[in-house]
């Protein structure tokens, strides 16, 4: 090739550069404008009932922004325009997730106490012993029971994102994970108080149940809250400690997952393991080691914490769009069962535990 | 022979990699100031 033309190739490939980027504004914009539009309808219902006195359920934003993008993604669909934009929402997870690491400080989990603690670890452990044992039972997809454990066990819609992030799962998967999970959820907003009020559970009590039983953290304080304010703090608390491990539950699904796509002609297992590594992980877990030795603020930590909420209000959007009904139809009733029946013997086993040690240790 | 073009920064980094730098990148604003308040 002549001096000439190299000279005229550079042009051209800034060129195509540039219309690489602008190629990703559309769907940059509509999965912004669907995920502020799921955030519009939590604030319009609850500024409606607090204005109406009403006691209306709080549905959080992240299952209205994917009923959104399902319904635009299952109807007219998803134009060609705006694609290459849309599947960007798996950066802005993880993008979500390092950022997350801001309101995880790991020094929370000493002001819980010893023996609530040892529940979380003993919950996390039941819970993904169970659901993988449960999802094998029904003949799940592999990954799809990944994904179900770690949303029972330690923290929903957050972790099975994650998660799928790490081990490469299918979005019809994580669609019908989180799903279940917020299904669940909300059911627990209306359960959880009258098993409490029936038991008499102290706030204290209820709030570490609470904690480990409900899986996304917006429902888990909901739920708390329902019962008293000390409850809610309690349960918020307990929650933390359960986020707090995202990254180590996260860690081991992608190098399990990874060891396992090794089996053929792999020579260099660590470089291996390392290539699909979630170097996310490390990310949040650098936020959260920042987080914890004071580098940032208080309110620092809530304006990275912010971000990291309109990183997976992004996200969110785009799982709802990328999100085929028809596939997820092929899934059948099996999955959703799973997670019931799991959700519903995890939250017995976590009542009897709370129970216990309350009886025994007084929480 | 054509000049082998060079290699994009998306080529180089991963988005995950990407993904750490921009959140990075967005920490250190809200921490030295620049960033001051984000609301939700």
């Amino acid at each position: 090739m002549s001096d000439t033309s190299t000279i005229a190739a550079v042009p051209a490939q800034s060129s195509s550069r540039l219309s690489y980027w602008l190629g990703l504004v559309p769907g940059l914009l509509l999965l912004a404008a669907v995920g502020y539009g799921g955030k519009f309808i939590e604030q319009f219902i609850a500024r409606y009932g607090k204005s109406h006195h009403l006691v209306l359920p709080n549905i959080e934003y992240v299952l209205w922004a994917i009923l959104i993008g399902l319904i635009i993604a299952n109807t007219v669909g998803v134009p060609t325009l705006f694609r290459r934009g849309v599947a960007t929402y798996d950066f802005w997870l993880k993008t979500g997730i390092v950022l997350l690491g801001a309101r995880f400080i790991l020094g929370d989990i000493a002001r819980l106490g010893g023996i609530s603690l040892a529940l979380v670890f003993i919950e996390i452990a039941l819970a993904l012993a169970f659901m993988t044992w449960l999802g094998k039972r029904f003949k799940l997809a592999p990954k799809l029971v990944s994904l179900l454990s770690v949303g029972a066990s330690v923290c929903g819609v957050s972790a099975i994102i994650a998660t799928q992030g790490a081990i490469e799962a299918d979005e019809e998967d994580s669609s019908y994970a989180i799903a279940a999970i917020l299904a669940l959820g909300a059911i627990s907003l209306f359960v959880f108080p009258v098993i409490g009020h029936t038991l008499h559970l102290s706030d204290h009590a209820y709030g570490v149940w609470t904690g480990l039983a409900v899986d996304n953290t917006a429902e888990t304080a909901a739920a708390g809250a329902l019962y008293s304010d000390t409850a809610g703090k309690i349960a918020v608390l307990t929650k933390t400690c359960r986020n707090a491990l995202i990254g180590f539950v996260v860690l081991g699904y992608a190098i399990y997952w990874a060891s396992k796509g090794q089996a053929a002609g792999i020579q260099n297992r660590a470089a291996f393991l390392w290539q699909k590594f979630p170097k996310f992980v490390l990310g949040f877990l650098l936020i959260s080691l920042l987080a914890t030795i004071g580098f940032f603020t208080k309110p620092q930590l809530l304006a990275v914490g912010n971000l990291s909420r309109w990183a997976f209000l992004l996200t969110f959007a785009g799982v709802g769009l990328r999100t085929s009904v028809r596939e997820l139809s092929k899934q059948g009733i099996r999955p959703l069962l799973v997670g019931t029946i799991g959700e519903i013997v995890i939250a017995l086993i976590t009542l009897g535990l709370v129970y216990g040690a309350d009886k025994t240790f007084h929480l | 022979m054509s000049a082998s073009p060079r290699p994009t920064l998306s080529a180089i980094f991963s988005s995950d990699t990407w993904a750490v730098l921009l959140s990075i990148g967005l920490a250190l604003l809200v921490r030295f100031g620049v960033l001051k308040v984000v609301p939700w």
